[in-house]
């Protein structure tokens, strides 16, 4: 269906996409994912010459849509694309803006616009809001009804270029949603997403993008579960665990909260698991750093390279896991201090399901499987 | 966080909003200070805006609650959301207050 060959592209002296071949089959769901500013987007943009490609060649169909003999208008017919900021027409009510180019550029008549307009906001979950204007809709909204007039056009393949990424996170899964529905429904879609598990979830392949070239790319389960090259293996180690260092008691409870919840969000945690999950990271703190001999015991983790906090979550079992190590110097994390109302203690042990302090080489580590 | 007191029919009303932490429990020790200072027994604590309890939060709660059982009053906690009051079943601390909905 789309054949790339060498495709390259230059910003100036700035190589951003470099000789990209790839071939994309009727059918098939493609998530781009990698780093930003590694050309994803530009990839996608070059596909239906949104940027003029500095070299290469690209086939729809067998016909090469950089030579100048062919009608582009038709064949860019042939891709719709959803933007990140949606790119509605803001003074056109909703019914309008989807059937604006099918009466324009397909010469449907309206009533035939209006009708194919009305079943594809059915589709997207918005037949009520035929007559508002985007700007009384919600992102999430907004988001759908540029699905939905990307549809209007009846194109062969639809681009998505990070199509949540401007959304409020309570409404990145209705669009997710849309998509999801169009994917079983059979449509083709390359998709640039930072949404892993929906990458995960929806894809038939997966081109991991770095340093300007398809990096690696393979099943959902090659690139998420066995990455075989040392920037995706990396990356994808970044995606699922949050680390984070801490010297000594002084450290920045805002920003380790704020890191925990980032991480929390982007993997769509509920607000149970995020407020145990705080209370995990906060608890063992707490046991660590305030109760017995504080004093000691900071001079200890600050002399000893500090602690260091993984967090990790599978997305296959949904399971939520903590680790926290110290050098061995310090004896125990989880400090039992005979003197003391337990509250800490008594409260890790009902938000987990696994509790259990090691030591081993060198290190003293204690994890944790949260409920 | 935030905390506004207000006396009102003779009981000192706490309304805490936002989250109780390591991070805000000096903050609330300080803003609850002229309480445990002060003669007034009845104590009601409204955590209808509240979000957030860490054991840091829940010691000084306690603190509370000894001191106006301690001038034979009592602390009461009102509209504290089913999530936050999971915590108090969790340390068995809910045997320990009075918890009541307000009728609004």
């Amino acid at each position: 269906m789309i054949k790339v060959e060498q495709l390259s592209k230059k910003f100036g002296e700035l190589t951003v996409l470099k000789e990209i071949n790839i071939e994309i089959k009727k059918g098939e769901i493609i998530s781009i994912i990698g780093p930003s500013g590694t050309g994803k987007s530009t990839f996608l943009r070059c596909l239906n010459l949104l940027e003029k490609p500095s070299g290469g060649k690209i086939f729809i169909d067998e016909v090469d849509i950089m030579d100048t003999k062919n009608d582009l208008n038709h064949l860019r017919q042939k891709m719709g694309m959803v933007f990140q900021n949606f790119n509605l027409f803001e003074h056109l009510s909703v019914i309008d803006n989807l059937t604006i180019g099918p009466i324009k550029l397909l010469n449907k008549d309206k009533k035939e616009a209006v009708a194919k307009a009305r079943e594809l906001l059915q589709l997207v979950g918005l037949a009520a809001k035929e007559d508002a204007f985007p700007d009384e809709l919600s992102g999430g909204q907004q988001q759908r009804v540029a699905i939905a007039r990307c549809l209007s056009m009846e194109p062969e393949i639809i681009l998505f270029d990070e199509p949540t990424s401007a959304l409020d996170p309570t409404m990145v899964s209705e669009v997710l949603g849309v998509i999801r529905r169009l994917a079983s429904n059979g449509m083709t879609m390359a998709i640039v997403t930072h949404e892993m598990k929906f990458a995960r979830d929806v894809s038939t392949r997966v081109l991991y993008m770095d340093e300007g070239i398809i990096y690696e790319e393979g099943t959902p389960e090659q690139i998420f579960d066995h990455p075989q090259k040392e920037k995706t293996i990396s990356f994808i180690r970044r995606i699922r665990n949050f680390s984070y260092h801490i010297a000594d008691n002084l450290y920045d409870f805002y920003d380790l909260r704020a890191g925990i919840e980032n991480f929390a969000n982007k993997h769509f945690f509920g607000p149970k698991e995020i407020n145990n999950l705080n209370l995990a990271v906060e608890e063992t703190l707490q046991l660590c750093f305030v109760e017995g001999n504080a004093a000691e015991r900071n001079r200890i983790i600050r002399d000893h390279g500090g602690i260091e906090i993984m967090l990790s979550f599978a997305e296959q079992t949904r399971a939520i896991s903590l680790s926290f190590a110290a050098d061995e110097a310090l004896g125990t994390i989880l400090n039992p201090v005979e003197e003391t109302d337990g509250l800490s203690r008594i409260i890790l042990s009902g938000i987990t399901e696994q509790l259990e302090e090691t030591l081993s080489d060198g290190k003293v580590m204690v994890t944790m499987t949260l409920k | 966080m935030e905390v506004k007191i207000e006396i009102i029919e003779g009981c000192t009303l706490v309304k805490i909003a936002g989250r109780l932490d390591t991070a805000t429990a000096g903050e609330f020790e300080k803003a609850i200070a002229p309480i445990l200072e002060g003669t007034m027994q009845h104590v009601i604590l409204d955590c209808a805006d509240f979000t957030y309890i860490s054991s840091s939060g829940l010691r000084l709660f306690l603190v509370l609650q000894k001191s106006a059982l301690a001038k034979g009053g009592k602390l009461s906690i009102r509209d504290m959301s089913a999530e936050i009051k999971s915590i108090f079943d969790m340390t068995g601390f809910s045997s320990l207050f009075t918890f009541e909905q307000s009728n609004v």
